[in-house]
């Protein structure tokens, strides 16, 4: 059987240059299922899963820019390299 | 004054064990069954999807295998699928701890050939895998794998809350209202709330 052909649910996707905008159907999905069973009243469902998934990809975004921060800024000026 | 002790509901539980949702379903919530389905099957199958076969493997990825079994049997089945057709024996290197022969996927440039003396297929080196029988399938790596697999064990972790769901019932009021969209179901249920309130004072 030869590799060359990609199947689907058998190969992994080549989205090694795109692999971040992933973690919206993540979210997405975890608010489908989540909220499958907290939401008190269904006809609200929708717009709670849009709210959360939104919550999530965004405080994700938030501890990227915070880890960025700390790392680009904060600990090179709490401790510089020698030679910097 | 009114008690809060939840029952258990053992047949939504076991219901909820062997498909995500059922449970819900059982017990009258359709609607919040197939939702709570689409969700851990959106991220089961997505897991799949985006690293291959290759995310949902018990032997050489089992910590991850722990998380991605609570979505059930159909964990186990593609477990199965996995060992039993996509891998083959090869020996296991000294250097690794524990020599002896095992089951593991195949490199590109390897082909499975049969070994008489173990009765086992196992790995070779191959000078042309395309022509013969060459690995069934890419094994992932790097990002795919670590997104793939970290997609179904979530899969696993939320079914694990949609299974306590089923099994206890509900404190919110939830049932009350079951999958009633209409205006006049939650005011019923709203009527039935508060009357059970006046009732506990």
């Amino acid at each position: 059987m030869s590799t060359l052909a990609y199947t689907p649910f058998i190969d992994p996707i080549a989205a090694h240059e795109y692999w971040f905008a992933l973690l919206i159907p993540l979210a997405f999905f975890i608010a489908v299922g989540y909220k499958a069973v907290r939401t008190v009243d269904m006809r609200t469902y929708w717009r709670q899963v849009l709210t959360f998934t939104i919550q999530i990809v965004g405080g994700i975004i938030l501890l990227g820019i915070g880890a960025y921060v700390l790392i680009a800024f904060a600990i090179p000026s709490l401790a510089p390299m020698p030679g910097s | 004054m009114t008690t809060d002790r939840a029952t258990l509901d053992i047949p939504a539980a076991v219901l909820a064990l062997l498909f995500p949702g059922a449970g819900q379903m059982f017990r009258g919530n359709l609607y919040r069954g197939v939702m709570a389905s689409m969700g851990v099957l959106g991220l089961f199958l997505g897991g799949l999807l985006i690293g291959g076969i290759d995310v949902v493997d018990s032997k050489e990825d089992r910590i991850w295998f722990y998380g991605e079994a609570l979505v059930g049997p159909l964990a186990f089945g593609v477990d199965a699928l996995h060992q039993n057709r996509f891998k083959a024996w090869a020996q296991v290197p000294a250097v690794t701890g524990r020599p002896g022969w095992d089951t593991r996927s195949g490199y590109p440039n390897e082909t499975r050939t049969w070994n008489d003396e173990r009765a086992r297929y196992e790995w070779v080196a191959a000078a042309n895998p395309a022509a013969t029988d060459a690995p069934p399938n890419k094994k992932s790596i790097a990002k795919m794998n670590e997104l793939g697999t970290l997609f179904a064990t979530i899969a696993g972790m939320l079914n694990f809350i949609i299974i306590l769901d089923a099994l206890l019932p509900s404190k919110r009021g939830r049932d009350l209202t079951k999958d009633v969209s209409t205006t006049a179901g939650i005011a019923a249920a709203t009527v039935a709330a508060t009357a059970a309130a006046e009732l506990s004072v």
